[in-house]
């Protein structure tokens, strides 16, 4: 597949949110302010782009040569967990700012099921490294314009006059709906 | 007496997907179909079952400080098991939850039993607590996946139900369908829950 | 120091008996992953070239982008025909077609095997309605896709609402069309 059929289709047609279906905790959970929002995408575009490397190059070099591919899950889900525990660390020491910045959503990246998802996807998909490298910065920058707009709406919706029974979690998924048939209007692009 | 108290807490008082809104990802996406959906939910409550066995056993071998690693093994353990043994014996199925079978490690309700309550209570009991809610997520997700099967194919578990003349709305089974189904079944849920309450 | 090595040594002593049991039921599984697979591409096979009465792959030095397997059909020691399986990229994802082409140039019949398209349109390409409408058609030119009734012989018609899918699976047809026109048209 060419490079910018891949971006375009992992940004747009097939965004994590709102047509895989990945990711979904953190848009509902962290979408009430735009500032938020924003900054839990900085936190899982640094972690998928860097999972999905080292994850490529695990199944490449470990599972694959020895038949192990039964592991891949356990493998991965442990990459990622340690992973996040090591970015955590790190920047801790190395940039206190962006650690307060980004600090508290990065515990909350081992269970963001769009990074695992991510990593079985390139794998699933057969992209070999650059490919691997480009669907991920893709499907992150889209996991972001999702999520960043949706906060935007969210933030409006606050002094909108909704249903009572309407209210929080409802409207919010029904939001997510319009913008999802929104998406849809990408489809053709691929 | 507890057994049924428990159960009941994880069916109805504190349903995964409708109280606590947890798994959102696996409920939105694989419940375009009635099967689906029950498919989905046995996998779960099957893992979270016997993760939390698994777990409660050994809460007390486990250091406190890897616990959530060693929670995690334990999971991803039994979901790679689940997978094979649906690739072997249940294809179809196998094929249209995809990916989402190995997904099941990071729904959220899996390691959200293991850590409040498996690690904290008796094997039994745990047991009962994984049934409790697992059967909540998968009455759920059948609730869910019915309704968007009937809107979007006009059938029930590939039941064709209505004529010829019968044009399904498409966009239920399609993404944005997942989304406005559930906020609207929610949305259902408050509304009846606020009339009983004023009724008392 | 010690504490480390110590759940060190646990997490590794967990994540063993993990790998041990995984080993073992893959073990189980496996064959009959294999067979399960193998059962459902030979019924594939015998569904869209139902004259032959075996199958034996054929080994092709340049396989052109898109083609995965290549069977030939026999009937004793007659070749009677091919069923070739093809990969085409469609809305979702990959899309898996098997194609029966006799050795005469007809097709004589496509199933749809594998993919990751929209249920209620794409996912459409598996009913027998649309997979039926590529039988008889001959190799000597292209299939056609149209969004209304055909009125050329070797159009078929799209699914509503599914153009993509239904130029994936014809993709794949023609590809098989184009490999017996120019490699195995003997």
């Amino acid at each position: 597949m060419e490079l910018v059929t891949i971006a375009v289709s992992a940004m747009l047609v097939n965004n994590f949110i709102l047509s895989r279906f990945l990711g979904i905790c953190p848009f509902l959970g962290v979408s009430k302010k735009v500032e938020t929002a924003t900054g839990m995408t900085m936190a899982v575009a640094f972690v998928m782009t860097l999972a999905s490397i080292m994850t490529y190059i695990v199944q490449i070099a470990v599972l694959n040569p020895l038949e192990l591919e039964f592991l891949q899950t356990i493998a991965f889900i442990l990459i990622i967990a340690s992973l996040v525990q090591f970015v955590e660390m790190f920047i801790k020491k190395a940039s206190p700012t962006l650690y307060e910045a980004l600090g508290v959503y990065l515990p909350l990246i081992t269970t963001n099921c769009a990074v695992l998802g991510l990593t079985l996807l390139n794998i699933q998909e057969k992209f070999n490294l650059i490919e691997t490298i480009v669907h991920s910065v893709f499907a992150a920058i889209g996991f972001g314009l999702a999520i960043i707009l949706f906060a935007g709406i969210r933030e409006r919706l606050a002094l909108a006059d909704v249903p009572e029974s309407l209210e929080g979690f409802p409207i919010a998924l029904i939001t997510a709906g319009l913008m999802s048939i929104a998406f849809l209007g990408f489809a053709g692009l691929v | 007496m507890k057994i049924f108290k428990t159960l009941k807490n994880g069916i109805i008082d504190e349903n995964p997907i409708f109280i606590q809104l947890l798994g959102m990802c696996p409920t939105l996406a694989v419940t375009t179909s009635a099967i689906n959906g029950v498919a989905m939910g046995l996998a779960t409550t099957t893992v979270v079952v016997a993760s939390n066995l698994f777990i409660s056993i050994f809460r007390k071998v486990i250091p406190d400080k890897i616990r959530i690693p060693s929670y995690i093994i334990i999971v991803a353990t039994f979901v790679t098991l689940i997978g094979m043994f649906m690739n072997a014996y249940a294809i179809s199925l196998y094929e249209s939850l995809g990916l989402f079978i190995p997904l099941i490690v990071v729904n959220c309700l899996i390691l959200g039993r293991a850590e409040s309550f498996a690690s904290k209570n008796k094997p039994t009991i745990s047991i009962f607590d994984g049934i409790g809610m697992g059967l909540g997520f998968t009455i759920a997700l059948t609730i869910l996946g019915i309704v968007r099967e009937i809107l979007g194919a006009g059938s029930i578990f590939g039941l064709q139900l209505f004529g010829e003349s019968f044009k399904p709305a498409i966009i239920m089974i399609l993404p944005p369908g997942a989304f406005l189904a559930l906020g609207l079944l929610i949305g259902l849920l408050n509304y009846v829950q606020k009339q009983k309450k004023s009724e008392a | 120091m010690r504490e480390i090595i110590k759940i060190g040594l646990i997490l590794l002593l967990i994540a063993s008996i993990a790998a041990v049991v995984l080993g073992l039921s893959n073990g189980i599984t496996n064959p009959v992953i294999e067979e399960v697979e193998m059962e459902k591409s030979q019924e594939a096979r015998a569904e869209v070239l139902p004259e032959a009465d075996e199958f034996q792959i054929v080994e092709l030095d340049d396989v052109p982008a898109g083609i995965t397997e290549v069977y030939e059909g026999l009937v004793g020691d007659e070749i009677v025909g091919f069923a070739i399986k093809t990969a085409t990229v469609g809305y979702g994802g990959n899309v898996e077609v098997i194609t029966g082409i006799s050795s005469e140039g007809e097709i004589t019949g496509m199933k749809v095997v594998g993919h990751e398209e929209t249920p209620g349109l794409g996912a459409n390409a598996t009913t027998a309605e649309f997979q039926d409408q590529y039988k008889g058609k001959s190799a000597e030119s292209e299939i056609g896709v149209v969004k209304s009734t055909p009125s050329n012989e070797n159009d078929i018609q799209a699914i509503t609402g599914a153009t993509i899918t239904s130029d994936a699976v014809t993709k794949g047809v023609n590809l098989v069309i184009e490999l017996f026109n120019n490699t195995l048209d003997i």
